[in-house]
């Protein structure tokens, strides 16, 4: 009896223990919740109790900031730029800087949500309006000036940079996307220029593919590991320039509309049909096709203007190359190329304690003097206009074909949206490989994305308006 | 008999660790999945709640069944090779055969390297255009142009033998475990009685391993449905899905890793489909050990 009373104890005590554990941890995730939500709602901009308005101290303390970016591309020069505005900004403001190498997402979410934020954050096109929709950014109206609004003005952006009439950032470079191709395989095959209808792509890749079969050299590739990564470097593009919106959606009726993307898809299967893609294609990543086009054994792919800096170093190459403007679907300019990623740069966290001084720094880093370098040196093409005006052109080899020309421009934003089953990609991809009924698949991809449409519209994540009125070759209109 | 105060205080000291561990890493997340897959959630904004919307999304969504389908291919494609060839090897090290630890060592190495690493290795073997399988099989003129390894028709075999290479060490090194704990005298009465090697084999080495065989084929059985390391970093589930296996869409609903474009969480959903997933690796790995329950039977 007195064992099993022991015993009974011994398990209500174990008992006990475990569920004030459970409880224990239970509570510190839902308490740390809690600390995020009251320190969500502070009001924006609430100084820290040393910081002055100007970003001072009252005991000549530095103002510390902190700014996270995911591009390691152009860290030297922004070191350098921070080293100068840490010396020269005359208010005492120190900026550290923190150069994510992967997962720059999750590892600002984390930092929201264990009040460890940065003052200061690099935003893109891919994840300005998640950041604003969970909270992240402070807007930045209230800063700009007339000098700046003047400056800007013509690329501030809905659902871009500016959501819900409120300004988050500010551009400076874009991606322009070309077709990247081998001047050298083109020749050997007897091939004059580039390509500028899909036929000519088609006939082109078959071309070289037939001259250089042997040496393992084939016409064609894209990096078919992500179907979307690799339609969304390509097709977006060959669409734009078509006088179509690249993604699928049509800006005069508002809806999704995949029947220009089954055209352009037909082309791509008939160079897989052909056997003008190089073998492997399809799991291939952009890496090692980027690997494969410096070793001369791919004729032509699609991409961004970040290609130049690619062979300049990462795979340095000897092979004669060039950008072109991509092809369109009859070989008529009826569109503009759309240039991607731009509208975005920095942005001030809503968490910040030191937003003015946030703003002082992030009005530096926008002053002529940079933006005019960052192009020159080649890490973005610039794309505000004052800018693109006294820049001299990047001396890296390749990147005059990507240069902003007259059939570049930017597009307005397209609703993102996550319909159930197969997205565009996938799908188009499966019917490029293994084919099936090119018309039943767009029909499914539109009644699918516009479902997914109107349901982000009635959830009021996403914002459409229709423009009868839109211009494919003046998308931001006149 | 006196409780004893300090023993428990002790114990409970011990037991702190590995309860919060326990607590903050598998309890409570898995309450957060089971509350959040009767939502649509995003991982941001408002959580709505939709009852059992994620369940009957689950039941028309061809993908994930597709991708249970091919689970069940490459589980059953894994273990049938990887199950028999452990089991030849650990047997044949069991013997006196010289070199037979530093071949343990060898075999069981890909067990302890980083299975990013050894899928990168094997990306670089069976790819296409310069894969180092179609260069040989060209120079000896085996084939003419170069196979679509990782390609639609091949890809699922492809990813099965990668599998196959990573696992076989393992569970070879537990059935070799199993294989030595059997007591040697049997082995005696059975040559003294005349019985050859092969009847030695089936009447006294299986029979005495099925015990250690039971819990060596369910451990197999559950790595091999929750297996997708080696497929994400090899295809990502493709060419058209060929690969997509049940953890590999369920890893890509939570964290997605198309790098073409913004794409969105589904957490909600994503919990739907990991509470479905559980169930089934949870269902055939309890199915199996039913089956087997006379394996446990120790002779």
């Amino acid at each position: 009896m007195l064992i099993k009373g022991v015993e009974g104890m011994q398990k209500k005590w174990f008992g006990l223990g475990l569920s004030i554990m459970l409880a224990a941890g239970i509570a510190g995730c839902g308490g740390n919740n809690n600390g995020n939500s009251s320190a969500a709602t502070e009001a924006p901009g609430t100084a820290a109790p040393s910081a002055d308005a100007g970003g001072n101290t009252a005991a000549g303390e530095p103002v510390q900031l902190k700014y996270w970016t995911d591009d390691r591309h152009d860290q030297e020069y922004i070191k350098e730029l921070i080293n100068t505005f840490n010396e020269t900004n005359g208010e005492n403001i120190q900026v550290e800087l923190t150069v994510m190498s992967e997962n720059y997402a999750q590892s600002v979410d984390i930092a929201f949500s264990s009040n460890q934020a940065p003052d200061v954050l690099r935003l893109k096109s891919g994840n300005a309006s998640e950041f604003v929709k969970k909270g992240y950014l402070a807007p930045i109206d209230g800063y700009l000036n007339e000098d700046i609004k003047t400056k800007f003005g013509s690329l501030q952006l809905d659902n871009v940079n500016r959501f819900d009439g409120k300004l988050y950032s500010l551009a400076n470079t874009g991606l322009t996307l070309r077709l990247v191709y081998n001047k050298d395989l083109f020749a050997k095959a007897g091939i004059e220029s580039p390509p500028a209808s899909l036929q000519e792509m088609v006939d082109d890749a078959k071309k070289i593919t037939e001259a250089g079969k042997s040496e393992g050299i084939y016409g064609f590739a894209l990096n078919f590991k992500s179907p979307k990564s690799a339609f969304d470097r390509s097709i977006r593009e060959i669409l734009s320039l078509s006088g179509y919106q690249g993604l699928g959606f049509d800006m005069k009726t508002g809806k999704f509309d995949f029947a220009p993307y089954s055209e352009v898809i037909e082309y791509f299967k008939q160079m897989y049909e052909d056997r003008s893609i190089l073998p492997g294609a399809e799991t291939l990543d952009i890496d090692p096709l980027r690997a494969q086009f410096a070793a001369g054994k791919i004729g032509m792919y699609l991409s961004f203007s970040t290609e130049p800096g690619v062979y300049k170093d990462q795979f340095p190459t000897e092979i004669n190359w060039a950008g072109a403007l991509a092809p369109t679907l009859d070989g008529q300019i009826k569109g503009t190329s759309e240039i991607v990623s731009a509208g975005t740069w920095l942005g001030i966290s809503a968490k910040s304690a030191q937003q003015d001084a946030a703003w002082k720094f992030m009005e530096y880093m926008y002053g002529d003097d940079v933006l005019k370098t960052y192009h020159e040196k080649g890490f973005g093409i610039a794309v505000v206009p004052h800018i693109v005006e006294q820049a001299q052109n990047p001396d890296i080899k390749g990147m005059e074909g990507f240069l902003v020309g007259e059939h570049d421009s930017l597009w307005p934003a397209s609703p993102t949206v996550t319909p159930e089953g197969t997205n565009y990609a996938d799908a188009f991809f499966k019917y490029m490989l293994s084919g099936g009924d090119a018309q039943a698949i767009t029909t499914d991809l539109n009644t699918r994305y516009n479902d997914a449409l109107s349901k982000a519209v009635e959830k009021g994540e996403v914002t459409v308006k229709p423009d009868a009125a839109f211009d494919p070759s003046k998308p931001q209109g006149e | 008999m006196e409780f004893k105060w300090k023993r428990l205080g002790e114990n409970t000291l011990f037991l702190i660790p590995s309860i919060i561990l326990t607590a903050t890493l598998g309890i409570y997340p898995l309450i957060w999945m089971l509350r959040y897959m009767f939502y649509d959630y995003a991982g941001y904004g408002e959580a709505l709640f939709v009852g059992l919307d994620n369940f009957s999304r689950l039941l028309r969504d061809e993908l994930f069944w597709e991708s249970v389908g091919n689970t069940f291919i490459f589980a059953g494609g894994k273990l049938l090779l990887t199950l028999p060839l452990s089991l030849l090897l650990a047997v044949i090290l069991n013997g006196r055969l010289r070199g037979g630890n530093l071949l343990r060592g060898i075999y069981f190495m890909p067990t302890v390297i980083s299975t990013a690493v050894i899928s990168v290795v094997f990306y670089n073997i069976f790819n296409s255009y310069n894969g180092m399988v179609n260069t040989l099989l060209m120079k000896l003129h085996l084939v003419s142009q170069p196979v679509d390894w990782l390609g639609p028709k091949h890809a699922m075999l492809t990813v099965i033998l990668v599998a196959v290479w990573g696992a076989v060490g393992n569970y070879m090194l537990l059935f070799l475990a199993g294989l030595q704990s059997i007591p040697q005298d049997l082995y005696e009465s059975a040559a003294i009685d005349g019985a050859n090697a092969g009847r030695r084999f089936w009447n006294i080495t299986l029979p005495m391993l099925a015990p250690v065989a039971q819990m060596v084929v369910m451990l197999a059985i559950i790595a091999s449905l929750k297996g997708y390391e080696s497929i994400m970093v090899i295809t990502e589930g493709g060419p058209i899905g060929k690969t997509e296996v049940m953890y590999l869409y369920l890893y890509k609903l939570l964290f997605p890793v198309s790098t073409g474009s913004p794409v969105v969480q589904q957490l909600g959903y994503g919990s739907a489909v990991g509470f479905a997933s559980a169930i089934i690796v949870g269902g055939i790995t309890g199915l199996y050990f039913f089956l087997s329950r006379k394996m446990s039977k120790v002779y």
